[in-house]
This record gives structure tokens, sequence and C-alpha cells, in this order.
């Protein structure tokens, strides 16, 4: 079972009032958004009971969730990194940067590391790309990485 | 969606042909009117534009892209070319992507042969693939739910199937997941797609990705006869398309513009599972094949029928004319309940002729309406009737019109039903009080102060002058109900209620009465009722019936089916013909009834399937029914259709033939009829209505018949809802769809949808019961009990039981006794 | 250097709204709401800004446009800031908020909207939560809400956050977004002016060309036109990035050379030279080196065979290898592909496939001329854009800098025939 906790509900309701009320669809992505902050993923039961707060099938639900890359329906490590690797962050050396990543924490680019600390994914164009390359681990963005700044970063987060 | 009234045209060319269309009309559709094809994958017409496939680029002047003809209103002069080059390699470039992961599957993909894919690969596509990839690796043949199978590899992704289940069964059961490439059609988390109408993303699936589980690999469709004919599960008489090889059925579509023209006065191009996948009942192992005597003795078709006029005439002789009687059923033809009525009336000189145990009489003091005219009116209100279970695609209607042509849809019912949804006010009253809602209804209508109705009904007045509001603002009102759930003097006081509304100011109205059966209009307009002749002619109305039907014409009022139950159990009634109805499992009292059965000295029961009722029979007949017979039947909007034989049987004959045949037996002077056509002509010229209805007037989409108008609305006023006694609880029978019966039975594809005994009782009642959903209990009244699994919800308002009727096991007309009479039960554990 | 977004955008703790309006922050406003809205939008008109958001539709007459007399209508703010290479909304909504804010209250004031969204991309949650604290400040000092600055008018701001999709960006689909559906685009006509947000009017505007609307509003249209080209007015933000000593975002007026942008950016790295630039975003084409004294504007990239698109000039040195960054290009369109319509979500699979195999050394000779036919055969044919945004790259790519993918089919060849 799935339910909503006190300061999500807070924050769902600062949502809700965002949208005319007959509307409410319109905040599909903030509930999953604060599913996702609740429970680190989306599972199947937060679709449904977003499904029923908003008066939508929950295979309307799942439908718009799989649309966006940002919500996972699996959990994910504590800390996720997107790692940019786009065309301004490709032409500054992205891929070995990553490489570096990966092999820094023992996985695979997708995975997550073993104590769940850490999960590791590709992402497209984050719009910082005059200070590439880039990486963004959960709201924050780092820029201008370098195999050092990257090494630094993690370490801080263990 | 095209608007439901567009008058201003333009004129274009396509092609260098001159089209003159209504404005806003999109090109494809533009095209077809001159028997241009432009190739289509994502479009269809009930689905509106969308644009995602492509497939439809063709060359518009004055314009620098390619447009897609299925979204490219045309306008006045537009200039529109579909095999320019640029257009042509538009195309080809399409279908190239279309097919680049396509698996090439089509000797043993079911669509082929009426595969657009194929067919616009055909004409519009390269010659062969440029891609050296191995395709994209989808799931093959996956249930999506017994019924419906999807092969993933095969969709092409044009959302015709999720766009349908948002759109038009709206439910968005199934949807998108995924983008990109990866996008992909699915359930919630894969669970079944079971929705009521789940087979129609079958038939517009444009290639051969979704399936009919039931027909998979069954038939190549080179092999296969495609009749046109009308689904004979309830009165809305959808049209459909049967499939047929070595006179077997092999699939049911519906008649949609996928394989012929849709018939938007009744289905509008859309049938529901029952319809699609509920036909087993045609080849049933239970079948009655040949007719026999009560000893179980095989009897010539002939020898038996006529045993059986040869018997009630006798019966007749000896003990009257009351003596005998007939029990038809809402299910039969017009035709066959004709000439039963023709039969009792003329040759056995009675009036006992009924079909039903509720109340109604034939006519309506407003119009009839068509199921056409709900799309076209301002408002409807819907009473008493839930027609998800009652008259599935009526459901999609109703929901199409509030959601596309803006009806307001006002709902009166006393339980919770799907309609609730869509309706822009709903409102619940307490089972049994519908009498006095409608009567309030109408005070309010004619401006009279309404009187409380909290108490007894459970409905504000200020609810009830709102509504009546609505109604007097809006200008064609539809008012559409089920006269076999008003109980008491409900069924006058909703005659009233359409005559008061009528009779406001600019009011344009009128009704659509959904009772159950597929044929019960059709019933009542062949004169199946003890106090009306065919065409609702009152027996009051002696000297029409006397011209039509000659001066020896019964007169005397008849008995109603319960008075002939009743009539038997006091042996008054001596010979009794029961045609197509199981009155021992449907009819109130249950094993009361059996008993009143056994008491007859003569019973035949002519029916297509073995039941409670065959078993009691000193003469059964063997009956071909639907599938095998031709016949009309008029259905809820009074529209009168061609049911089409599509299986032929040759060691027995037509229903129409046996009974005119008994006739025939007591008049060898009667009529002998070269098709059920002349049947059909004969009532042309004996029923009034149906003057203009013939072979040729209702070929297509069938015709309406002239409603009669009823002869007059009885009193006024209601008396308060019956009270309830020490705690007893007012039971209401609901309906369900896929009840396990005769029809739907153990072998059905559709028996996953068979549901176990349930009983709806609301919070406050369960709370002073002490009973929480998942306890089974009892439903008891009197000596009768019914077990049911208690679930607590807001499907009725406190002080009553609700039981939908799930199947024949469940015995629950054995609780009912009088049906004009308040059922009360109890509830144990 | 005309600097009119960027004036004050390093000043120190800009974001807060005592240190904008110590700048000047919402004067104009004050201003704007002496005036009658049609004269403000007059203004916006005149002054011939044109959107910054990739189209670069003339931005006064897009809000002509708004259905007459239906309401409520709508604002939206395009922040969703997606096209590869750009950040320079990013820049503008981080240090200076509350000049957004302040455009869009114009914006809203001139179109007579009194319900505007900011559409924020998934990504930016830090942003977001900065813009949302500026909308609390705009609120206190009573330049949101009912009765701004005691005038008639009354406008409400909320933010929206994406969730990760760069079709989001464009704005039918964003608009789907925004209405809590999947983002596939919607069919055109009707466009949002007169079917927009929940089926009303709905103007659509970019971070940058509502923030530019400040500008325009406070100096006049005179000013604002004085500035740039015949067609192109006023100042642009350029986002460099790619190959350069020192990328970042500037403001230039348009007309500038590019030459001259990437010298701003301090030019070519040690010992390198310029082999191509991409002047708008991966959805526009490449340009070869010697194109690079094109004056950035709308109509001179247009003529040297590229686009301004959202400005995001990114520079490629000799080091690249043009066909490797194609398939980067290409993997990015055929991820973002919403899927919906045919051409788009095969097409740019395909071309991802053949790329792929021409940059692994298994291309064919063929492989070129196929590469150009499946992009004219999804050339204006795809239900959106981005289908074109896809064919850019590799089309031109061809075009320019056809030796580095024949390298790479020869490197085939030969490897084919070692074996
Ligand atoms: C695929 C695609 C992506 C787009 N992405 C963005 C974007 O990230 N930000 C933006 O402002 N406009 C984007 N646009 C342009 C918008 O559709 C729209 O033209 C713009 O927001 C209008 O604002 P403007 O007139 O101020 O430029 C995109 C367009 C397309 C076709
Ligand atoms: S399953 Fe069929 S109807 Fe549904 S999207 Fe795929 S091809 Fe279209
Ligand atoms: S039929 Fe026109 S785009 Fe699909």
């Amino acid at each position: 079972m799935f339910a909503f906790s006190e300061t999500s509900e807070k924050e769902i309701e600062k949502q809700l009032v965002k949208y005319p009320p007959e509307r409410k669809k319109s905040a599909i992505l903030a509930l999953l958004r604060i599913a996702q902050q609740q429970n680190g993923y989306v599972s199947a039961e937060a679709m449904e009971e977003i499904g029923r707060r908003l008066d939508l099938s929950p295979a309307y639900v799942e439908s718009v969730c799989s649309f966006y890359t940002m919500y996972y329906t699996r959990p994910v490590g504590k800390y996720v990194i997107m790692f940019c690797i786009n065309v301004s962050c490709h032409l500054l050396d992205c891929d070995n940067l990553l490489e570096h990543t990966a092999k820094k924490l023992n996985i695979q680019v997708g995975e997550t590391t073993a104590d769940k600390m850490f999960t590791l994914l590709r992402e497209e164009c984050l719009a910082e790309c005059s200070r590439a390359p880039v990486m963004r681990i959960n709201n924050d963005y780092h820029v201008n990485l370098t195999p050092q700044k990257i090494d630094q970063i993690l370490d801080s987060l263990k | 969606m095209p608007k439901k009234t567009q008058t201003e045209t333009v004129t274009l060319t396509i092609d260098g042909k001159t089209v003159t269309v209504p404005k806003g009309t999109v090109a494809v559709d533009a095209a077809k009117t001159v028997g241009i094809d432009i190739p289509v994958f994502c479009y269809h017409e009930k689905l509106g534009p969308f644009g995602c496939c492509r497939m439809c680029l063709v060359e518009v002047e004055k314009m620098p892209k390619l447009a897609t003809a299925c979204t490219q209103a045309v306008g006045q002069d537009m200039v529109i070319k579909t095999d320019s080059p640029k257009a042509v390699k538009g195309r080809q470039g399409v279908l190239e992507f279309t097919l680049l992961n396509h698996p090439l599957d089509c000797p043993v993909c079911d669509k082929g042969g009426e595969c657009p894919l194929q067919d616009n690969t055909f004409e519009h596509g390269p010659d062969l693939t440029r891609t050296e990839f191995t395709r994209y690796n989808r799931d093959k043949a996956v249930p999506l739910s017994p019924v419906v199978t999807i092969d993933r590899e095969r969709c092409i992704a044009c959302q015709r199937c999720t766009r349908y289940s948002d759109i038009v069964e709206q439910e968005t059961a199934l949807v998108m997941v995924n983008r990109g490439f990866q996008n992909r059609v699915q359930t919630f988390q894969d669970r079944p797609y079971d929705t009521r109408f789940s087979g129609n993303v079958v038939d517009i699936c444009p290639v051969g990705a979704l399936t009919n589980t039931t027909y998979r690999f069954k038939s190549r469709i080179w092999d296969l006869d495609n009749a046109e004919t009308l689904c004979a599960h309830c009165g809305v008489n959808c049209n459909i398309v049967v499939g047929v090889r070595s006179n077997e059925f092999m699939r049911v579509q519906a008649k949609s513009g996928e394989n012929s023209q849709a018939n938007d006065a009744v289905d509008d191009g859309w049938i529901c599972d029952k319809g699609r996948f509920g036909y087993g009942f045609v080849e049933s192992s239970n079948r009655v094949l040949k007719c026999r005597n009560g000893k179980g003795d095989t009897l010539e078709a002939n020898d038996a029928l006529g045993q059986a006029a040869t018997q009630l005439k006798k019966i007749t002789d000896e003990h009257g004319p009351q003596s005998v009687g007939f029990i038809g059923s809402p299910y039969g033809t017009n035709e066959e309940l004709y000439l039963y009525q023709k039969l009792f009336r003329q040759q056995l000189g009675t009036n006992n002729i009924d079909f039903k145990t509720y109340r109604q009489t034939p006519g309506l003091p407003v119009e009839h309406y068509d199921v056409g005219d709900i799309e076209t009116s301002d408002m409807v209100l819907l009473i008493a009737s839930d027609p998800t279970e009652e008259a599935p695609v009526l459901d999609l209607r109703i929901k199409k019109s509030v959601s596309f042509f803006d009806v307001k849809l006002a709902v009166l019912n006393d339980q919770k039903t799907d309609m609730d949804k869509p309706a822009a006010s709903s409102l619940r009253y307490n089972v049994g009080s519908e009498a006095e809602v409608l009567s309030a209804l109408i005070e309010a209508l004619n401006d009279k102060p309404v009187r409380g109705l909290e108490k007894t009904a459970g409905i504000a007045p200020k609810q009830i002058k709102d509504l009546a509001a609505t109604i007097q603002g809006s200008g064609k009102v539809c008012v559409i109900y089920n006269p076999a759930a008003l109980t008491g003097s409900a069924s006058d006081r909703i005659l009233e209620l359409l005559q008061t509304i009528g009779g406001l100011p600019d009011k344009q109205c009128g009704a659509i009465p959904v009772a159950p059966g597929t044929n019960a209009v059709g019933a009542l307009d062949m004169g199946a009722h003890p106090n009306f002749y065919p065409g609702g002619l009152a027996l009051s109305d002696s000297e029409k019936i006397k011209t039509l039907w000659g001066d020896e014409a019964p007169l005397q009022p008849g008995l109603s089916a319960l008075e002939m139950i009743q009539k038997a159990a006091s042996g008054e009634l001596k010979g009794l013909v029961v045609f197509r109805a199981n009155p021992v499992v449907d009819f109130p009292g249950g094993p009361t009834v059996a008993e009143a059965l056994k008491k007859l000295d003569y019973l035949v029961v002519h029916d297509m399937l073995e039941t409670e009722t065959t078993q009691l029979a000193n003469l059964v007949l063997a009956s071909n029914g639907p599938g095998y017979d031709d016949g009309t039947t008029t259905n809820i909007g009074g529209r009168v259709q061609f049911r089409k034989r599509s299986l032929v049987r040759e060691d027995h004959p037509p229903d129409w033939v046996l009974i005119s045949r008994m006739i025939r037996a007591l008049d060898p002077e009667a009529p002998s009829y070269k098709n059920s056509f002349g049947v059909t002509d004969e009532i042309s010229q004996k029923v009034p209505g149906y003057e203009a209805i013939n072979k040729n007037a209702i070929k297509g989409m069938g015709m309406p018949r002239k409603g009669s108008a009823c002869s007059e609305v009885q009193g006024n006023g209601a008396p308060a809802a019956e009270k309830s006694e020490n705690g007893a609880l007012r039971l209401r029978v609901a309906n369900y769809l896929f009840a396990h019966d005769k029809i739907l039975d153990a072998s059905s594809p559709l028996s996953h949808h068979f549901k176990s005994s349930t009983v709806y009782l609301n919070a406050e009642d369960a709370k002073a019961l002490g009973i929480e959903t998942g306890d089974e209990v009892k439903v008891v009244s009197g000596d009768a009990e019914v077990s049911a699994e208690a679930e607590v919800s807001d499907r009725c308002n406190p002080g009553a039981a609700l039981v939908p009727r799930v199947s024949d096991e469940q015995g629950l007309m054995a609780l009912v006794g009088d049906p004009d009479a308040a059922v009360w039960v109890q509830i144990k554990k | 250097m005309t600097q009119l977004l960027f004036k004050h955008i390093n000043v120190e703790g800009l974001a807060n709204i005592d240190v904008y309006e110590k700048h000047g922050g919402y004067e104009t406003l004050k201003k704007a709401l002496e005036q009658k809205p049609e004269e403000i939008l007059e203004t916006v008109k005149a002054s011939g800004l044109r959107g910054r958001g990739g189209a670069g539709f003339p931005t006064g007459l897009k809000w002509s446009f708004l259905a007459k007399d239906v309401f409520p209508r709508y604002l939206v703010c395009n922040a969703d800031e997606s096209e590869p290479g750009t950040c320079k909304d990013r820049e503008l909504l981080l240090k200076n908020p509350h000049l957004l804010i302040e455009g869009m209250i114009l914006c809203a004031y001139a179109c007579r909207v009194e319900i505007g969204y900011n559409y924020i991309r998934g990504e930016f949650y830090d942003l977001c939560e900065i813009f949302e604290k500026a909308l609390e400040e705009a609120y206190e000092r009573g330049y949101l809400g009912k009765n701004i600055l005691r005038s008639e008018f009354n406008l409400d701001i909320h933010t929206h956050l994406g969730a990760g999709a760069y079709i989001c960006g464009e704005e039918s689909a964003l608009l789907n977004s925004l209405e809590g559906m999947r983002g596939e685009p919607r069919l055109k006509p009707p466009f949002p002016a007169v079917e927009g947000l929940y089926g009303k009017p709905t103007v659509v505007n970019n971070v940058e060309t509502l923030c530019a609307v400040v500008p325009v509003v406070e100096g006049g249209a005179e000013a604002y036109a004085a500035l740039g080209t015949e067609k192109s007015k006023g100042t642009k933000l350029v986002s460099v990035s790619g190959h350069v000593r020192n990328p970042g975002n500037f403001e230039v007026v348009l007309g500038t050379p590019t030459s001259e942008i990437i010298e701003m950016a301090g030019g070519m790295r040690e010992g390198r030279k310029l082999k191509a630039f991409i002047p708008g975003g991966s959805s526009v084409p490449m340009l070869p080196a010697g194109k690079v004294d094109t004056p950035y504007d709308y109509e001179s990239l247009q003529a040297a065979g590229s686009m301004l698109g959202s400005g995001a000039l990114i520079v490629m040195d000799d080091s690249a290898n043009v066909v490797k960054e194609t398939l980067r290009i290409a993997s990015f369109y055929m991820h973002e592909s919403c899927g919906k319509c045919t051409p788009c979500r095969e097409g740019t699979r395909w071309l991802h496939q053949i790329l792929g195999e021409i940059e692994s050394g298994r291309g064919k000779d063929e492989n070129i001329e196929l590469l150009q036919d499946i992009s004219d055969n999804m050339s204006f044919k795809c239900f959106c854009p981005l289908g074109d945004a896809a064919i850019a790259p590799v089309l031109s790519g061809i075009a320019n800098f056809r030796e580095d993918y024949e390298e790479l089919l020869s490197q085939a060849k030969a490897g084919a025939a070692a074996e």
C-alpha cells in the first residue's frame, strides 16, 4: 500500500491550488514527483493512489509517468547522478569522464551501487553547456568536471 | 469529431474532380465522396483527426509542405493532389518507415486479407525495404485479456486503440507507455484489458496487432462468408457482421467503417463484448435441437406443432378461451410474436398474451426518439436505467453526446451507475421511491411547491427544483428510462412526466424506453399484451379492432404473464405456451412458478436452449432463434431492422414457419408465407405504425416505425414509499451484463467476467447490522434465501439491499413476490 | 557593448528583490501600468522583438493573435530550455528571476492575462525554488496578486516543473504537459493564441523573450529597434559552448559577426583551428569554418544555410569528427522523439543505426545517399519540427564535411579488404 506522508500532503495541497479545480489533472507531474521524493521511486501503488486523487485511471498515470525520464519506477540509489552526454559535453570528453565515474563507483552506467548510494545515468543536455562537462546529482548541478573534481564530489557524498 | 449540424458547404478540387462537402470536412472524407481513397492508418472517422501515422500525405496547392489529408480541413477552392510525385514519394517514405520494424508474418496473421497495412503497401508502398538491421523485437501474441490478444511487434503505434479507450469507452484502460520507438500499447501494469467494450479495438486496429483470441488461427478471411445482421442480446440491436465458415460461427465484428458502413442511427459502429464474444449459445451443447414430448420422445417438427395446436384448441373447446395463454419473450422477432398473438387471438380467442413481468403499456405521450436523437438533444434525463449493464452501446452514445456535443446528462436513479461520471447532475433516490420522486418533479415542472422528500426518498426539494429548472431551460429533452426498473405507480408517473415535459413551452421532448430484451418495443407493438392489440390498439378501441381483426376478435381483457402463473397455480389456466422464456428462473417467485406450471394440463415450451422450464414441459418445440432465423426487430429507439440469419438448419423449420403452421393447423385458410418478409408485409397491413415497413425500406440502416400515442395517462399523485418493518431492507435487483445464464454458459469465453453473488449495503445499514465487506451473508425473505457476499458501498441509499443478478444459480427471483409490492429482506450472517 | 538583459547579471544577490529594485527593477512595470495595455502591445510590436525560443516569430504580432474577447487567457513562459547547447535561460533564471517576473507581468498586462505559468524543465529544480522565492517577494511588494500596484490589473504566476522530455520545449507539447498529459505535440491549427492551455487563448514565450520585454518597454520601441539589423532587432543571448577557451553566455547586438562572438568566448583553444560551428543549437544545420564571419542574426544565418535557433553556438575545432558528433546528436533525437508520428519515431532510429555503422567502421558507400533519402522522407513530413531538427545535422554534416564520412567509409573498406 502506498500513502502520502504528511509532508507530501502539504506539498500536494500547494500544487493543487495552482490549477483550476476542474483541471487538477495538471498536477499529475507534481504528484508523481512528490511520490518519488517520498519513496525514492514511483511504485505501481503510488500510481494508483495518484489516479484516485486526480480521478484518472491508473493506466493513464502510468502512461504519463513513463513518458518522462525523471520518474523512476524502480528503486534507485540515494544519489542519482545524471551525467550529461550531449554534444557540448561530448566535445569536452564527457565519455571518458563518465567511464571514470563508472569505474570509481564500480558499476555500469544505468546501475546502482551495491550499497544503494549511487545510481549512474546517462542524461541528455542539462542546459549548462557553457560550463561543460556537467552532471547533476539529485537536484544539484556540478560543472566544469574533471576526473579530480568528480572524485572529490563523490567522496564528499559517501 | 464531426459536428452534428453543419450546413455550410465548400467546393474544391481533388485530383481534378470537383467536390462539394460540408465545411470542416477533412480531405480524406471529402475525397471519399468522389471515390478517391486516400490511404490512412491512424485516422478513424469516429475517433477524429489525429495525424500521427502520416500515411495520408497529399499535396495542397499553395502549401509549402505536404499536408495530412486526415487533419486538413478542406477550404473553398482548395486544390488537392493525391497523386503528384511529391505526394507519392512522401507516402512511399512513410510506408517504408511503417514497415521498418513490422514483422513480415502476413501468411500467419489473422488480419491477412483485410489488413490496411497490406493493402496500402500493395498500392502505395516501396518494393523492398532498405534496412539491413534486425527488426525491433517486441512481444508476440500476449493475451491482453481472455478474448483479446496483442502482437506488439505488429503494432504501428497509430494509437487508434488507445484513443478509443480514452474517448469512446472513456476508460483510459489501454494506453501508450514509454516514448519514441519504445512506446507500446499497454494496460496498467499489464493487467487484463477487460472493459465491456474491449473487442472494438480488434476491429479498428489497422494491422494484426490486436486480434480476437477466440478467432485467432480459426479461419482465413477469404474462407469466411460475412453476413450483416443484428446482435440479439439487448434492445440496442447493434449491427454486426458475422463471419461464417461451413455453417459455423467464426467471429462477430461490429458493422463499422472498416467492413461496411456503420449504422449511426443505432450503434455508431461499436458493439459490446457480449455481442462480440457471447454467441456461444448458437452452437451450445445445451441446445434444443429436436421437438419432444414430456416423456422425452423425439417428435418431428410438424407432428409436434400439430399436436400443440390441436391440444390447445381442445382445451379451449372444453374450458373456454380463458383457459389457455401465451407467455412470449422480448427476444422473439416481430414476426414470431405477431404470429403467436394471432394464433392466440384469432384461433384460440383469448387475450391471455404477454411477455413481461413489469407494468408497461404501449405508446408514449411524446415522440419515440431514435438513438441518434441523443446526440442532438440539449439534455438527456436518464431515469432508473443502467445502460452500461442493460444496453451497453447506449452507454457509449450517451458518453459521446456529453463529451463531444455538450449534451447535459441528468441521472435519476436509486443506484450508483457508470453514468454518474459523465452526468452533470445525478440524484440518488431511495429504493422504491421513484413514483414519489417523479411526482415531485412533475410538480416542480408545473411550478408548484415541492414537498419534503428527504425522509422518504432521500432527496431534497431543492435538488428536484434544480433538475426541473435544467429541464425547463433545455430546448430538446430526451428521456431514457427502464420500464422494468420502475415500481408501483411509477410506470404511470413516467408517462405523466413525459406529458408534462412535452407540454412545456418551446420544448421538444421524446423518450427512449430501455426495457430488457432484444425486442421489448417490438413485442409491445406486436400486441404481446393482454390489453392491447398490435399497434397499441386498446381493447376499448373495438371498432378499429373489428375492422382489422374481424368481428370475432376477443375484446375481453386478458391475463398478464404473472396472472397466468397465478391462474395456473389455482388450476383455472389449463394450457400454456412459453416461448423463449424461462419463468422458473426469471419470474418473481422462482420455485413457486415451477409448482404452478406443474399444475397445468398442458405446457408447451418453445425454446432454443434447455432450461428449468423446458424440463417441465409436456411438449418441447425446438426453436431456431437468432443466428438461424430471419426476422425483424424494433430497437429501443423504435427502429425496425432486419436480423438476417447467418446459419442454416436443414432439419428444422424456422420459428416463423413453425408458428404459422400452428395457425394453419387450426385454420387451413390462413396464409402461408414465402419467407419471413411475407409475415413482415402482413404486419405492415395489420399493425398501425408499421405501414411503411418492408424489406426494401429497412435495408441498410433500418427504419423507424411510427410509435403509437399512449391511450391515457393515469391519475395523479403517488403514495409515499412503504415503510420498513423491524429493520428489514428493501430489495433492489440490479442487472449485470455478463450474468452467467443459459446464454453465457460456463464454456463462454466471457466467463472471466462472471461474478459471485453479492449484496451491496450502505455503510449505515451495514454498521447497524454488524456486517463488513467480505462477510458471507444470507438475504432472506419469507422462506426464500439467497447467499451472497456483503459489500459495503454507497451504491444505494440507506434502507436498501442491492443484489445484482449474476447467475441463474443465484436463485434471486425466489425472494421476489408480487413485482408491484416492495420486497423486504433481512440480511443474516 | 550594449547590455540589456545582462546589464546587472553579475551583481551580487540580484535574485533578491531589494537588489533588483536598487538597480531599477520594477520601475518599468510602474510606468507601464500608467499606459493602456494596447500601448504596451504596440510598443512590443514596433520594437521588432522576435521570439528567442527558436522560431524567431515576432513577439508583438503573436500577442495580437490572441482570440478576441475570449477569457480567461493564459501566459505560459517556456523555461524548458532543452535545445542542446542552450544555457542562457538557466543563467537568467538563476541570477535574475525578477527580470523574468517583470517581463511576464508586462506581457500579461498587455495581453489581458490574469494567470501565468512558468513551465520549468524538471532538471531545473534548483531554479524553480529560486523562482518561487522571487515570486513570493513580488507578491509581498504588490507586483503580483490582486490589484497590482493599486491598478485594476490582477495576475497570479505559478511554477510548473517538467520531468525530463526535450519535446516539452515545443509549445504545444509543453501545453499538453502542463495539462497533465504526455508531452506529445498537438495538431496545429489551432495555434495556442486561439486554443492553448485548457483550450483558451494562450501566449507562449521563451524566458529570454519575456525578459527582453522589460528593456523594450523601458527604453521604448525606437531605442530597441535601433539595435541590430533590418529584421533582427535588439540583443540576443548567445550560449557559446564546445571548443573555445572561455565558453559562456554573451549578450550581443544582433548582426555581430559570429567570429567576434567566438572571440568573446576566448577564441579557439591553443593550437587548434575552427572546423565547424552550429549557430543555433543542435537542431540547426552546422556550418563550416569558412562561414564564421556570418553576421549573427536571423536572416544572415538563414542565408548562410543555417538558423539562429535558440542562440546556442556550438564550436568544434579540428579535433572533432563531424560523424561522431552527428551520431551523438542523432542518438539524442532518437531518445527524445515522442514516438507519436511514424517518420520521426522510425526515422530517428534508422538514422542513428546507420550513423552508428559508419562511425564504427562498418559503413558502406551507399549509406550516405540512404541517409539523405531517409532525411528527405522525414523532411517536413513529421508531425512537429523535431523530425526536421533531427535531420539538420545529418544533411548539413554530409554537405559540409563529407570528408569525415568518406574517411570512415574508406577505413571500413580497408578493414573489409584486410579480412
Ligand atoms: C522540438 C522543439 C523544442 C523546443 N524547445 C524549446 C525550448 O526548450 N525553449 C523554448 O523557449 N522554445 C522551444 N521551442 C520553441 C517553442 O515551440 C516556441 O516556439 C517558443 O517557446 C515560443 O516562444 P518565443 O516566441 O518567445 O520564442 C522548441 C520547439 C521545438 C519544435
Ligand atoms: S495496437 Fe493496433 S490500433 Fe493500437 S496502436 Fe498498435 S496498430 Fe494502432
Ligand atoms: S491517417 Fe492521416 S496521419 Fe494517420
